[in-house]
């Protein structure tokens, strides 16, 4: 029955609708056996849906799923592997309360399965008596990968694998990919990162708005080109290159020495080693670092999540002492966590979720401020926040949980905004918004402390930048003048040999 | 050096391996001295202390024991099952209705029939809670109404029976009241370990602790949701149906006026001494198995110490709490040191 001129996998027409929300359109792909295959598109393009029908974590409502010519449909995640197709996701699927030895029984694997993929991502002496819960998350997306492997699928989904590895860790991950290939089987490989995609995707399909739009061959393709792709031809004049230039042009005067936040030799537990640093107003300060240098703890220091082992933490001249964030965000220090769900209610409204922090002020009588409508709907026009699905804040995609993660400040006041990777898997056209929104905000007279992991966006929106490592700053410089190549160094601990 | 360094090597890795386990498996440890701390203190309160009183407290804990490990099964895989102690009083009348007269023979095909009918019918409590997503508190509740009101209807009278050897079994003795502490002692052994091996060790069995602590997770896994409940739930009904026997061994008689819900209260008191999280997918029979004894004990401990049994109802409650506090406190400080 097996056609063998057939592709590997081919889909047709395949739809998805969440109520009013149509998630995918129609879909075609087509991917060949022996093929390392590009999925791109921005958040809300339909990439996430499309990988969660293939892998059968959610039926669709239209269209067909072909292996190797034969039409298939999947009863869950398991048939899927054992049809061979075979997904990491952006969560590792792996159970915290269990050890990783656990979690191979789980899945019907055991140690020897996946112990050649360890052995290739340096990770042979893992102790797999080790709880989930108390591995890193760079390890178990590795480990998540070789339990994949291990399955032997025809076709291997990554989505977004390298989002938490250090280069070294995804270079691994490329090298395995590459291998995979030559053993003529397909990788359906979903990234953010397009100097990434360039490196080892052989073709690539552009997704927009639930269908796709483009298939390509990125042989002798550049990311301004697959950027153009993505954005569709009218959004394209504001991709990053004029970017930069407006966000220069608009760089706010900060020669005043009007400094609102001060972090003094801050210390804590052998995670952060002695930070201090000083922030306007006006002024966006970029901190950049591998994975794990302690920018977490900072910046749960900073938010009065915890509480410094030593060292001050100085908000307007006057020392902060925090016993939770309702202390600091009293002071005006105010955080957009690294992970939303953290920050979001999901079955609330956009209204809800935005008027969050405004039922911290009751006001005379009881009530709340009688100008939350308007605070709301400012917000909401600022962040241009997608409100059609307006009831319930989960169904919204990614990037637009995000913007009301970042609208719940503006509709209250705050001195200092805290962001922490506010840009993490979210698309192009909205990071570019959030980028605007951070300048303006800036020019306005708030300081906005950024942490940010791509290192791309640092001289995009930063007027200057940190970088950490171990616990400690140990790169400060002009942002505009930053480029890759320097931090990237800079948080290798490399700054020396930047000349 | 180098020879030192070997050395020093393995005894580094060893020790780190010996403390991940202090740090798992502290609770176990915590309970199994509680226990042994409790008993001590006991000794001393009563005039004499021997085989009689231990054999006791083991024979009355053995249905605590496993209509709490029944209660562990189905917390640990994401649920809540109110209705394990209906299922007790329902298994236990039965049996004694049925048993009554016959050899042992029949009697011991007869248990079988029952434990594997009191599977079935949790089970399929089991199926009903994934099939219409109602939460299992609400599902539940009603079969412990059901199954009470099921006991009353096949024995409404105290009475029926079982024979010596099936008592013996349970108690150590024909009449029930003995000095031999081994058959209970067996009887609560082996099918404990059976049961721990098979959640700790099998795919099935993990799949338990899978959905209680991720569901998500645990449906990328491949692991069935439906399936994995329906099995949390037979089990435990298999398991009620042993602490019904064990109750009718003790007594001699079937009594369906016995308040289930206050057994289900008990069992749900014992799975948090014993370290379950309500939340699910953390928890070990190893420690349930104390737990249940331990509030078994405060029985005979309070009537020794000389409360009188009205009070000591009150007294039961507030050392339950004050032994949830301190252990909750330990908990915090452990976490907040690492």
């Amino acid at each position: 029955m097996e056609n063998p001129a057939a592709p590997l996998l081919t889909t047709e027409g395949i739809a998805k609708s969440y109520g009013p929300v149509v998630a995918l359109r129609s879909v075609d792909l087509t991917v060949e056996a022996g093929q390392v295959h590009a999925l791109l598109g921005a958040n809300g393009a339909g990439k996430s849906t499309l990988v969660k029908i293939l892998s059968a974590v959610i039926g669709s409502d239209a269209g067909t799923v072909r292996i190797s010519g034969e039409e298939v449909s999947f009863k869950g995640p398991s048939d899927a592997t054992r049809q061979g197709i075979s997904t990491v996701f952006q969560d590792p699927a792996l159970i915290p309360d269990l050890s990783l030895e656990q979690n191979l029984t789980i899945s019907g694997l055991e140690r020897k399965d996946i112990d050649p993929w360890l052995e290739r991502m340096k990770l042979s002496d893992l102790d797999f008596g080790l709880l989930v819960r108390d591995v890193p998350l760079a390890t178990l997306r590795l480990v998540d990968l070789a339990r994949a492997l291990a399955h032997d699928p025809q076709l291997l989904m990554l989505d977004e694998i390298t989002a938490a590895l250090t280069p070294e860790q995804a270079d691994l991950v490329f090298d395995v990919v590459r291998e995979w290939k030559r053993m003529n089987r397909s990788v359906l490989f979903i990234s953010h990162r397009l100097g990434e995609v360039l490196g080892i995707c052989d073709v690539a399909t552009i997704l927009r708005n639930g269908a796709h739009v483009a298939h390509l061959d990125l042989d002798g393709v550049d990311e301004t080109e697959l950027v153009t792709a993505m954005l569709g031809e009218e959004l394209a004049s504001a991709t990053p290159p004029s970017e930069e230039s407006a966000a220069n042009a608009e760089r706010a005067d900060t020669t005043d020495n009007d400094i609102v936040l001060e972090a003094v030799d801050l210390q804590f537990r052998g995670r952060v080693n002695g930070v201090s640093f000083e922030l306007q107003r006006g002024e966006i300060l970029g901190i950049t670092a591998l994975e794990g240098q302690g920018q977490d703890e900072l910046f749960a220091l900073l938010s009065g999540d915890h509480k410094p082992t030593s060292g001050d933490i100085v908000v307007d001249g006057e020392k902060m002492l925090a016993k939770s964030p309702y202390n600091a965000i009293r002071k005006g220090l105010v955080l957009v966590p690294g992970d939303r769900h953290d920050a979001l209610l999901p079955q609330r409204s956009i209204r809800e979720n935005l008027a969050t922090p405004l039922y911290n002020r009751i006001g005379r009588w009881f009530t709340i401020r009688r100008d939350e409508t308007k605070l709301v709907k400012n917000a909401i026009d600022r962040l241009d926040i997608d409100t059609r699905a307006a009831s319930e804040v989960r169904r919204l995609s990614g990037g637009n949980q995000q913007k009301v993660t970042i609208g719940r400040w503006l509709v209250s006041d705050f001195e200092v905004l805290l962001c922490f990777d506010p840009t993490r898997g979210i698309d192009i056209q909205t990071k570019a918004q959030i980028y605007d929104l951070l300048r303006e905000l800036a020019a306005e007279g708030a300081a906005v402390l950024l942490y940010s992991s791509e290192l791309r966006e640092i001289p995009l929106v930063c007027d200057r930048v940190l970088v950490m490592y171990d616990g400690r700053v140990v790169h400060e410089q002009e942002a505009a003048t930053a480029t890759e190549e320097v931090l990237l160094k800079a948080a290798h601990n490399l700054a020396d040999t930047i000349t | 050096m180098t020879s030192a360094d070997t050395t020093t090597e393995p005894t580094g890795r060893s020790f780190a391996t010996l403390k991940r386990w202090g740090q798992r498996h502290g609770w176990t440890l915590g309970v199994w001295i509680l226990l042994v701390v409790l008993v001590v203190w006991y000794s001393t309160l009563i005039p004499k202390f021997g085989g009689f009183q231990v054999t006791n407290i083991i024979n009355g804990g053995t249905s605590w024991i496993f209509l709490a490990a029944a209660q562990a099964v189905v917390v640990i895989a994401g649920g809540i099952d109110l209705g394990v102690g209906g299922l007790l009083v329902l298994t236990s009348v039965t049996g004694a209705r049925l048993m009554d007269g016959q050899p042992f023979g029949v009697i011991l095909i007869i248990a079988i029939g029952i434990v594997l009918a009191a599977a079935l019918i949790n089970g399929i409590v089991g199926w009903v809670i994934t099939a219409s997503k109602v939460p299992d508190i609400v599902i539940t509740l009603g079969s412990l109404y059901i199954y009470q009101g099921l006991a009353l209807m096949i024995l409404p009278k105290v009475g029926g029976g079982s024979s010596d050897t099936f008592r013996w079994l349970f108690t150590g003795s024909a009449t029930g009241i003995g000095t031999n502490p081994w058959p209970a002692m067996v009887m609560i052994a082996i099918p404990m370990l059976i049961v721990s091996w098979w959640m700790g060790r099998t795919r099935s069995g993990l799949s338990l602790y899978a959905l209680g602590s991720d569901s998500n997770a645990a449906f990328l896994s491949g692991v069935s949701a439906k399936r994995t409940k329906i099995t949390a739930y037979a089990v435990g009904g298999a398991l009620c149906a042993v602490a019904g026997f064990s109750s009718l061994a003790i007594s001699g008689v079937g009594n369906a006026t016995t308040e289930g819900g206050n057994l289900t209260l008990n069992s749900v008191a014992a799975i948090v001494l014993g370290g379950v999280a309500l939340t699910g997918g953390i928890g070990s029979l190893v420690a349930v198995v104390p737990a249940a004894l331990i509030l078994f004990f405060f029985n005979p401990i309070l009537s020794a110490l000389g409360v009188n049994p009205n009070q000591a109802q009150v007294v039961q409650g507030v050392l339950i709490v004050i032994v949830m506090m301190v252990a909750g406190l330990i908990e915090w400080r452990r976490r907040r040191r690492s």
